[in-house]
């Protein structure tokens, strides 16, 4: 049971190694992250009805190995390096002009040189999988100093280091308001989401530092400027690029940013989209929960919105149901519907409304009125 | 050394001064999450550090931050004793200043 409860988180670090040996091996398999992708959208939407509860021992403990969970996380910051090297050296290849040939090392046959096309799916092969570590860079941004700091180079490898500070210190606190650049209000698709989000969250992380180093008589640009700091442990992966490349490790290192970055903020539009938050505290209801079984264990919890954002300095593997709003089906299913906008919001407006009816006070409920009628057009049915 | 790893497992106190409580802090347990599981109405919002409603004075003794307080507390704050009790674990035992409202759980 112990082990099972640890190992089930396991499906992004072996998924990432998978990613990184089709990548090494080369052809087709450069494919691999793309095709566990969407391996892992259709067993998410088959397996959509299947919701757990967090398993807890006689004594009420959690069966969570914190060493080990511990371990993973901090393991994954030199998988997701690995990633971008093993990346780095195909586009090496490809701008090379290696000629296409098979070779072994050891007893692993694999493809020496890479063709155009077969490069596009390692560089989407990178992007989604380091898109999807942010799972680590967000679990460990909660965490004291030295989690912090790993979140902080995990991001970094996404272009987003200011991510760390923003999601603690205005995500956290500015939840479901319009002061929280990471909450989508209704009527946002998630492509504008992205930028404004991101954008956001950046200028945040800035005003922040600014106002920190202005209270301690420090001018911006100083070594204590983390904001900046932040920037500057991204440049290895940019010079990692152009040294590979050029221009085009440079388009390809800009995708992987892009791609990366549109994952964690969909994350965000979908954790909230157009929930709203009046004033006091952040309550349950002021989050969505996409907690179907294959969306928890891949996501290590992080769909477990609606606990995480009341507890949060609680350990992922201890979210629990708490029986918040719920989209009813997983991260995956709901990100391809967050591609169609007219799609998504067709699926989100009954859940909204459900919200408004039996979550919302009677503020936050003024206010969903008020956008209803501005952005969707129609009134709602609550009185 | 030993000795070291043996000390960092004896759990501290805290003493509430305006408020007659005192109650054991865990290691690698925070003075908030303490004061709470024994049911003291510590007031806190985020638990993240980013509010700062769990603002309490170290009046003695010495906490070790988890977060840098910089951010949500003022120069004039830090330099005064003030600490997140949500990011704080204790080092020694300690005697802080904040206005709790009910009473320890019996």
């Amino acid at each position: 049971m112990k082990f099972f409860i640890n190992a089930r988180y396991l499906i992004v670090p072996i998924s990432s190694l998978m990613t990184i040996f089709g990548i090494f091996i080369g052809s087709t398999y450069a494919w691999t992250g793309v095709i566990l992708f969407g391996l892992y959208t259709i067993i998410d939407t088959l397996t959509k009805d299947i919701h757990l509860k967090a398993e807890i021992d006689d004594d009420g403990n959690s069966y969570g190995i914190k060493i080990f969970q511990y371990l993973v996380m901090y393991v994954m910051l030199p998988v997701f390096i690995t990633i971008q090297i093993i990346l780095a050296w195909r586009i090496y290849q490809y701008t090379s002009g290696v000629i296409l040939q098979n070779l072994s090392l050891g007893s692993i046959e694999y493809q020496n040189g890479i063709s155009g096309i077969n490069l596009i799916g390692a560089v989407i092969s990178s992007a989604l999988w380091a898109g999807l570590g942010i799972i680590y860079g967000h679990e460990l941004s909660h965490n004291k100093k030295e989690g912090f700091f790993v979140s902080r180079l995990i991001m970094a490898l996404s272009g987003a280091s200011h991510f760390t500070y923003a999601h603690v210190y205005n995500h956290h606190l500015d939840l479901g308001h319009e002061d929280d650049p990471a909450t989508a209000p209704r009527g946002r698709n998630v492509y504008l989401h992205t930028w404004l989000s991101h954008a956001g969250q950046s200028k945040f992380s800035f005003d922040m530092e600014a106002k920190k180093l202005k209270n301690q008589g420090k001018s911006f640009i100083n070594k204590d400027n983390r904001w900046l700091l932040g920037y500057f442990y991204s440049l290895p992966s940019i010079f990692l690029f152009i040294w590979s490349g050029g221009l085009v490790g440079l388009v390809a290192l800009a995708a992987v940013w892009i791609l990366s970055n549109f994952l964690l903020e969909a994350l965000n539009f979908m954790g909230h989209y157009g929930l709203i938050r009046k004033d006091g505290a952040v309550e349950h209801r002021h989050s969505w929960d996409n907690d179907s079984v294959f969306t928890s264990w891949f996501f290590i919890e992080i769909g477990r919105q609606c606990d995480h954002h009341v507890r949060g300095e609680t350990y992922f593997w201890e979210l629990d149901d708490v029986g918040g709003p719920n989209y009813g089906i997983g991260y995956f299913s709901l990100f391809v519907l967050t591609l169609y906008p007219p799609l998504f919001r067709k699926f989100v407006h009954k859940h909204l409304d459900n919200w408004d009816k039996n979550f919302a006070t009677d503020e936050e409920r003024l206010i969903a009125n008020k956008f209803n009628i501005d952005q969707l057009g129609k009134a709602s049915l609550v009185s | 050394m030993l000795k070291i790893f043996k000390k960092n497992k004896i759990p501290k106190r805290a003493a509430l001064l305006q408020s007659n409580i005192n109650f054991e802090v865990l290691p690698r347990t925070t003075l908030l999450s303490s004061a709470l599981s024994k049911g003291i109405d510590w007031p806190h919002r985020c638990k993240v550090g980013s509010c700062g409603t769990c603002k309490c004075r170290v009046v003695s003794g010495e906490v070790k931050p988890n977060i840098d307080f910089s951010y949500t507390l003022n120069q004039e704050e830090i330099d005064a004793g003030f600490v997140l009790a949500c990011q704080s674990e204790l080092l020694s035992d300690i005697e802080v200043e904040i206005n709790i409202k009910n009473k320890e759980k019996k």
